[in-house]
């Protein structure tokens, strides 16, 4: 290790420390940051030192899969670390790993469980060969900082392409994009899928990235989609076909309600399979399992049950309606939009989301930087303006969501990135029980 | 009397990336509170030239690059029919980047010279990295087309610029963003009734006068008279409008 190497962790430690002794909350990131511009190798030194690194990619579930993956290996006995939520770029990973190095420069945990932001990947695995990558889905989402979905998936293909077999990469073969990116790799490769035809639309959803084959272009068909472009796919025209999974939804029981929750456990399940943890741990594990903030959180206040889902492109908008309308839970729903950069700038996605199908929730309140194009979105989706109130002010929604929300009611809060932190600091406000 | 509306809306499995069907839904259900019947006539693959003649308003979106490849051959082979269409007045509507695809030819980052459909005279050229992409909220001043209320708002992300030559006027004056080039302060460009702009997506929630004005063409066009359009209320579009306008100017 060199002296700039040492420099750079120690005065990361530092920082990391003095953030969390005097609670600055700046440690999620901070200390990378401080290590990395000390040392820019700084994270292949700090990952080579780690017994068990795990990475998790794509533009859905990230956060939920890892930390399903912690409740399992938490569960089987082992000491696991993930990053900060959010904190999924480079300098997140090593703060997360900087706060678990002792001074001794040892690590305490075993396990090192990251979500990686998907423009980021790329690079991270410049500096790190995980044990299991794993990729969850891909589909269109802040199309003015990440730009397409194909020319993510082009990067991913080289970047990945490095690995070798030590690295188990975990893919989801309903995504066909994926399948292809897999289907090209020298990495040991496993999948997982949903078999669940009963869950299959009624028909295909405008909001679909790769209804095409990767590999020769022509239309690929459905047998059936459980949401986007995910599902039971095949090109009649090339070589190309959907590969055998390796587990699928009659072998796990999601612990939480949504069709895309199911897919996250799978990512889960079949990670902690490849790391040889037993079914039945996994199984416990999962059950223990409880919701990362905001993805499908539950928070009680002043008696009023309330869920927050994380509602962030097209796809992830229109699981949420469906989880909600699918829910034994009825009640209001607030739908907050905002335009700052973790949210993206454009909010022109909101019109791929089909509120057309789900126009008979009791009531709409709608918040956000762009209330107004929210309400408008409701408006040609002919959305009862009987049933729609406006708000400007995020507190004033929430204030009114609580009130109306009835006793055996849940106010369901749809919000984007910053909103839903908003949302929490709001409610924090008014003690979350 | 009962009037109808054909809308043709080209590729909407390829060329529609940024929630380009709001455009469709807004003039859809505006014609819809106006007791307009409205057929959505997709143009694809397999889309004849009859067919296209007998769309009343054409709409065009935004794709990305492989959807655009896949789409462009088939594109070209209809450009004489969706330009005899726009010759006769029927009204169109292209967002995002159209610019590049209407056009004579879009020069790539790398040199190569994409021939377009040579409907509008204009031409558009990608500097690579020696430009940067022009992403933003926009507002402007329409020019190039007869309406009360001059203001739009909208949202660009291209990395083309694009130059107009004497068959064409620009769409409108840029207020706020980057417009066709960065340069001489235009935005889109107007032939004959059809309009082509860098604002993509959902272009026309926001701006219903532009809407309306579509709709409007169309009935004079397939009906030879004007037609007056029974007034909405628009109170909540145009809040949306001059919420933008303050905050991005």
């Amino acid at each position: 290790m060199t002296l700039r190497t040492r420099i750079a962790i120690i005065l990361g430690k530092l920082v990391s420390t003095i953030s969390k002794t005097f609670r600055l909350g700046a440690g999620a990131t901070w200390p990378g940051e401080i290590a990395l511009r000390m040392d820019p190798r700084i994270l292949a030194v700090l990952s080579r030192r780690a017994p068990h690194v795990i990475l998790v990619a794509g533009t859905n579930g990230k956060t939920t899969t890892v930390k399903m993956i912690e409740a399992i290996l938490a569960h089987a006995g082992h000491s696991v670390v993930r990053n900060a939520t959010g904190a999924n770029l480079d300098n997140g990973l090593i703060s997360a790993f900087l706060a678990d190095m002792m001074w001794n420069q040892m690590y305490q945990s075993t396990y090192f469980i990251f979500e990686v932001d998907e423009a980021t990947l790329p690079n991270v695995l410049k500096d790190i060969t995980p044990e299991v990558l794993v990729l969850t889905n891909l589909f269109r989402d802040q199309l003015d900082r990440y730009g397409e979905v194909d020319s993510i998936a082009e990067k991913w293909l080289v970047a990945l392409g490095a690995l070798d077999k030590k690295t188990t990469v975990v893919v989801n073969a309903d995504d066909p994009q994926l399948a292809f990116i897999a289907s090209k790799l020298a990495a040991t490769v496993k999948y997982f899928g949903l078999e669940n035809p009963d869950l299959f639309l009624p028909k295909m959803q405008h909001a679909t990235d790769t209804i095409y084959c990767p590999n020769c272009g022509a239309r690929l068909t459905f047998a059936g989609v459980y949401f986007s472009h995910l599902g039971k796919w095949a090109c009649g025209k090339c070589s190309f076909v959907p590969p055998a999974e390796d587990i699928t939804s009659r072998e796990v029981v999601s612990p939480l309600e949504g069709v895309y929750n199911i897919y996250n456990t799978l990512a889960a399940a079949l990670t902690a399979q490849v790391l040889g943890v037993h079914k039945d741990t996994i199984h416990v594990g999962l059950t223990k399992f409880t919701p990362a903030f905001g993805r499908m959180e539950n928070i009680i206040v002043q008696n009023r049950r309330i869920k927050i889902l994380l509602s962030k492109n097209p796809t992830g908008f229109n699981e949420s309606l469906r989880t909600v309308a699918a829910s034994v839970d009825r009640g209001p729903v607030l739908l907050a939009l905002n335009d700052r950069i973790p949210d993206g700038r454009d909010v022109s996605w909101i019109w791929d989301v089909d509120f057309e199908f789900y126009k008979t929730f009791p009531k709409y309140l709608v918040s956000g930087d762009r209330v107004y194009d929210m309400a408008l979105r409701l408006k040609y989706a002919e959305v009862d303006v009987k049933k729609t109130e406006i708000f400007p002010s995020l507190a004033d929604a929430i204030d009114q969501g609580i009130y109306s929300v009835k006793e055996n009611e849940v106010l369901w809060i749809l919000a984007t990135y910053s909103a839903m932190l908003d949302t929490r600091k709001i409610l924090t406000g008014r003690k979350i029980l | 009397m009962k009037y109808t509306l054909t809308i043709g809306w080209l590729y909407p499995e390829l060329m529609s990336t940024y929630g380009d069907r709001g455009n469709i839904f807004v003039l859809t259900k505006r014609c819809q509170w106006r007791k307009i019947d409205v057929n959505i006539e997709p143009i694809e693959f397999k889309t004849t030239d009859k067919e296209i003649a007998a769309c009343d308003i054409i709409l065009g979106g935004g794709s990305q690059d492989r959807q655009q490849e896949i789409a462009m051959p088939d594109l070209l082979k209809k450009g004489p029919s969706l330009k005899k269409l726009f010759d006769s007045g029927v009204p169109g509507l292209f967002v995002c980047g159209s610019p590049q695809l209407l056009g004579h030819y879009y020069m790539t980052g790398d040199g190569k010279k994409l021939t377009g459909l040579g409907i509008f005279d204009m031409v558009s050229k990608h500097f690579g990295k020696s430009k940067p992409r022009c992403i933003g909220n926009t507002v402007g001043e329409v020019t190039g087309i007869n309406v009360e209320k001059k203001t739009i708002v909208g949202f660009e992300n291209h990395g083309g610029r694009t130059y107009l030559g004497k068959g064409v006027k620009p769409f409108a004056k840029v207020i706020k963003g980057c417009g066709n080039n960065g340069e001489d302060g235009t935005e889109g460009a107007v032939y004959k009734n059809c309009i082509a702009c860098y604002s993509h997506g959902p272009f026309l929630p926001k701006n219903p006068h532009i809407a309306d004005w579509l709709i409007a063409k169309a009935l004079e066009v397939k009906y030879g008279k004007k037609i007056a359009l029974k007034s909405l209320d628009d109170t909540l579009e145009w809040q949306a409008q001059d919420t933008l306008i303050k905050r991005f100017t």
